[in-house]
């Protein structure tokens, strides 16, 4: 066991206005984007602007010959068309390698030369004076290809014969990973039974509503590119383009404006980003992109598909006891920048055993390229398939003993006197409710009164099904996750710069972004809780690296602790000069000052004070009155790197109550309840609305989204919302929501990542739910996902049928 | 191109546009009304709602020649900050209907087209009527909230 002692500092933050925590204040960002005033990349127009399309791949597969632009360039409006030849030089292709021994690399030219390697792949770059003729023109490129045979599946990657994805592969993987910790075999052994399940699930996508965008500017006064980017890391962005651009990074300046949606994806940095930018500086004229609707489903990111092979050891009593994992990714045709093919596989293998006891694990598993769009982070990276794995095979368990599934979950959580807990998988553990959560979630639900309701339920022929899951999860985890994988950027820190005016009103400059999770809210009551100032009184600003200091964004529900921890201890810092400056003008000792209500005053002589704003009056406008020693300045900066580095670890539960329709295989949410620790909550209306959220995208996933290909040809299936299902207001039932609040004793205030719990139980929980409901029929293992109409109704004629296989467990 | 003669959140104009040009970006880019967002372009997602002669329209399934001589009205001209905001619009900010804000005019306009037909909707008559409106933050729930609201604001008024 690490001595994790050090990393319980009291990070010296005192709130002198504590009703700014906990207070659901309405959100400031609010009044422009109700009112259609938001400003998203799609929204910039600048002068002589010019509109690209791109050129993509038919085929998932296939050597180019010749990509013929002339027909394309002589349309009328028509500026340039930029094929992968004329990027090869000015551009690098994108190598996004991980660190680890087993590492095949890949390369992905900006726009592809020689080879494409999925359906949607961009080839060409058209330019033109407006969207319409750039779309025009792009039909007029030829392209000639000659096919190859496509690799559509895993199993066809994993064959020992598989030709070489990329130049010099002997394998069919981006990486191999195992990892074993205690005793499993002698477990294994030893156990009253074990049972072994196959998990699988589907590969989907993030889809925010706006799609991904970007808008370039050359300034030929100082050769610095600007770039609209609706992304959610801005300065990783910078990074990415000028490296891949070579454009060094002082001349190359991000704008993220309002980002209608990231969800992971768009914290990725993506050809397109590196091609516009290209374009401008090519031409000196603006140039703008605009994602579409079918682009976005076949040509930015999938997520998930993986397949899970679980083998659990246990005894006749409940004990879970050791636990064996093979995990297959399915990770597409390319490395994503930064994080890599190895982000999915890597994480899987460490959260596997999630929050369980177990005395051993062994993990491993492959991330095997295919000729599908390239797999990218989505909210819940890898906990979303893990958990709905091993809480299928939790489940199972129970049933198999016939214990309830509840009991047999208390019975093998760790315990909220163990931590810090040292997983297994690797992970640290700095706190948690794990079996409080559960009670409190079914006494919140009246399970014992929805159990009654169900069998009254089946007498009148309907199959209702309750489901249960509960998890922890790494959020806001900083090097230590990212040194393991050795990613090219090693994410590490976040910033912020808070600066005092000489009104006594407060900017907060910060580097992590928002894609509607509310910081420009949740941020400043972090603030004027410290500083007791009028929430009112502090802006908050970030999305352009002109202005907010460098860090590594948002992703991960890294933001409210890494960002938030940064503006803590930089407001911290301001105040202990606000503080020392008040002694001096109150004639007393710093220890002796107190603040209320935005007053300094000697501690129990209210009556002298001096405020804040006189303070920031006097540095600023009067700095003769300084006391010798202090400077005139009001700002304070903070580079938070979140030690111990392996993040802190939330955790949740949720209840769900479906009605399967035996006609159809319909599966209909009834009920919806989730318990979730996040530690202390800054504004309970935002997290509850990551929470809402979260939970519409698990059940998106586990009943419907599905980024499905033809595995023959190649192509994708689902390339509009017609084939592609969104959930739906139809589809989310009313969720009950109640918070349970762990501090984690690393972080500034205790504060944990909120954005991915609901996301990350939620297809765990139906699926859970929906095989409860099919009990009905008999005999059914549930272990795929999404749970469509066709495939319910599937397991239920098999289960009719009696053909089901039964999931048992090798007697001893 | 052709001429036509529509007026704009109460606005009269007159404006020539391609015959190929889709009222949705007709919209943004000509008349620079940027509040009307599109999110699929194949008329599934409602963010491009806007209100044609009282009606709830997709503008990515209209050509802008199409609206000569109608009534069109934008999020822009439902109300604005701060004090002419309309109810439907004090309702998101006050439950917290929104999150990124992509599919919010679309969302708002929906909503103010099933308040006029229904001004007191139940939940599952809300969730019905928003079927076609996507949003990918929220999960509906404080929608259907932020729509309650304003039809109890729509109440009071009456009383
Ligand atoms: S943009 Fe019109 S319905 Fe989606
Ligand atoms: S608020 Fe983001 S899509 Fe609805």
């Amino acid at each position: 066991m690490r001595d994790l002692s050090a990393y319980s500092v009291d990070h010296g933050i005192e709130i002198a206005s504590p009703n700014m925590l906990g207070a659901s204040v309405k959100r400031v960002e609010d009044p422009r984007l109700i009112g259609g005033h938001g400003r998203y990349v799609t929204d910039v127009e600048r002068p002589g602007m010019l509109h690209a399309t791109f050129v993509r791949s038919p085929e998932a597969h296939a050597l180019i010959r010749a990509v013929d632009t002339t027909a394309a360039r002589e349309l009328p409006g028509v500026v340039a068309v930029f094929t992968g030849e004329d990027l090869r030089e000015a551009t690098s292709a994108i190598r996004a390698d991980a660190g680890y021994p087993t590492w095949q690399t890949s390369a992905r030219p900006i726009l592809a030369v020689d080879r494409v390697r999925f359906v949607g792949e961009p080839m060409a770059m058209v330019v033109a004076v407006d969207r319409y003729v750039a779309e025009d023109a792009a039909s007029l490129v030829m392209l000639d290809l000659e096919s190859l045979p496509p690799i559509m599946t895993v199993d066809q990657g994993l064959a020992p014969d598989v030709e070489p994805f990329h130049d010099g592969w002997e394998t069919g993987c981006y990486v191999t990973r195992s990892k074993e910790s205690g005793d499993v075999d002698g477990l294994f052994a030893q156990a009253d039974h074990t049972l072994k399940l196959r998990m699988t699930t589907q590969r989907y996508a993030a889809v925010p509503m706006e799609g991904r965008a970007v808008v370039a500017e050359l300034d030929p006064h100082d050769e610095v590119l600007t770039i609209w980017d609706s992304t959610q890391v801005p300065h990783l962005a910078r990074t990415g383009i000028s490296q891949h651009l070579g454009h060094p990074e002082h001349r190359v300046r991000i704008i993220a404006p309002d980002v209608g949606g990231g969800f992971g994806l768009k914290c990725m940095v993506f050809p397109e980003e590196i091609a516009i930018p290209f374009a401008a500086r090519a031409l000196r004229r603006p140039v703008k992109w605009v994602e579409d609707r079918v682009e976005n489903l076949t040509a930015s990111a999938h997520a998930r598909d993986a397949r899970d092979d679980l083998e659990i050891a246990f005894n006749d009593d409940g004990e879970l006891l050791a636990l064996k994992a093979h995990v297959v990714i399915d990770s597409g045709a390319y490395s994503v920048w930064p994080y890599t093919a190895s982000m999915e596989l890597g994480t899987a293998v460490n959260q596997m055993p999630g929050p369980y006891r177990f005395r051993a694990y062994r993990g491993e598993g492959a991330a095997v390229a295919t000729n599908k769009t390239p797999h990218g982070p989505f909210r819940g990276v890898s906990r979303v398939a893990a958990t709905f794995a091993l809480e299928r095979v939790v489940d199972e368990v129970a049933r198999f003993l016939d214990m309830d599934p509840i009991e047999l979950r208390k019975r093998n959580l760790i315990r909220s006197d163990e931590f810090p807990w040292e997983s297994p998988g690797g992970y640290v553990f700095d706190s948690g409710s794990y079996i409080e959560s559960l009670e409190k979630l079914a006494e919140m639900s009246d399970v014992a009164e929805l159990r009654r309701r169900q069998r009254d339920l089946r007498e009148q022929g309907r199959y209702i099904g309750i489901g249960v899951s509960c998890f922890n999860e790494q959020t806001a985890h900083s090097f230590a996750e990212y040194a393991e994988r050795g990613t090219p950027v090693v994410v590490g820190y976040d910033k912020a710069h808070v600066r005092m005016d000489a009104d006594g009103k407060v900017t907060v400059f910060v580097d992590t972004h928002a894609q509607g999770q509310g910081h420009e809210t949740s941020y400043a009551q972090l603030v004027a809780a410290q500083l007791s100032i009028p929430f009112e009184d502090v802006r908050v600003s970030f999305g352009d690296t002109e202005t907010a200091p460098a860090g590594m964004g948002t992703f991960a529900s890294r933001s409210m602790a890494m960002g938030g921890g940064s503006i803590q201890l930089a407001t911290r810092d301001l105040k202990a000069k606000l503080v020392r400056l008040a002694a001096h003008m109150l004639e007393a000792s710093p220890e002796d000052v107190e603040l209320r209500e935005g007053m300094f005053f000697p501690a129990g002589a209210p009556a002298r004070s001096v405020s804040v704003r006189e303070i920031a009056r006097m540095v600023h406008l009067q700095s003769n009155k300084l006391p010798p020693g202090e400077d005139p300045l009001l700002e304070t900066s903070y580079s938070y790197r979140g030690d111990p580095g392996t993040g802190t670890f939330p955790n949740c539960a949720q209840l769900v109550v479906v009605d399967v329709d035996p006609d159809t295989g319909k599966v209909t949410l009834l009920d919806y309840f989730v318990v979730e620790d996040c530690g202390p909550v800054i504004n309970p209306m935002l997290v509850e609305g990551q929470i809402h959220g979260g939970v519409a995208q698990g059940i998106g996933g586990a009943l419907f989204e599905h980024s499905l290909y033809d595995e023959e040809s190649g192509q994708p299936l689902a390339t509009t919302f017609l084939d592609y299902l969104m959930p739906g207001a139809t589809d989310v039932p009313d969720i009950r929501l109640e918070h349970l609040y762990t501090p984690s004793p690393w972080t500034p205030g205790g504060v944990k990542g909120a954005a991915e719990a609901g996301t990350t139980g939620s297809p765990a929980a139906i699926a859970n739910a929906v095989a409860d409901a099919l009990r009905g029929f008999g005999d059914v293992l549930v272990d795929e996902l999404p749970l469509t109409p066709e495939r319910v109704y599937a397991h239920i004629l098999a289960a009719r049928a009696a053909q089901a296989t039964p999931a048992t467990p090798d007697p001893r | 191109m052709r001429e036509i003669e529509i007026t704009v959140n109460g606005e009269r104009r007159r404006e020539a546009v391609e015959d190929r040009r889709l009222l949705l970006d007709f919209i943004r880019e000509d008349l620079c009304l940027t509040g009307t967002h599109a999110g699929c372009e194949h008329g599934a997602c409602g963010a491009c709602t806007v209100l044609l002669d009282g009606q709830a329209v997709r503008s990515c399934l209209m050509f802008a020649a199409q609206a000569d001589g109608s009534e069109l009205t934008t999020i822009e001209g439902v109300g604005s900050y701060p004090d002419r905001l309309h109810p439907v619009q004090e309702g998101f900010w006050e439950e917290h209907g929104l999150q990124c804000g992509y599919c919010t005019p679309g969302m708002i306009m929906a909503s103010i087209d099933l308040l006029a037909e229904n001004p007191s909707p139940s939940d599952e008559e809300i969730r019905e009527r928003l079927a076609g409106n996507i949003c990918r933050c929220t999960g509906y729930v404080n929608i259907v909230r932020a729509v309650h609201h304003a039809a109890a604001a729509g109440r009071e008024d009456q009383s």
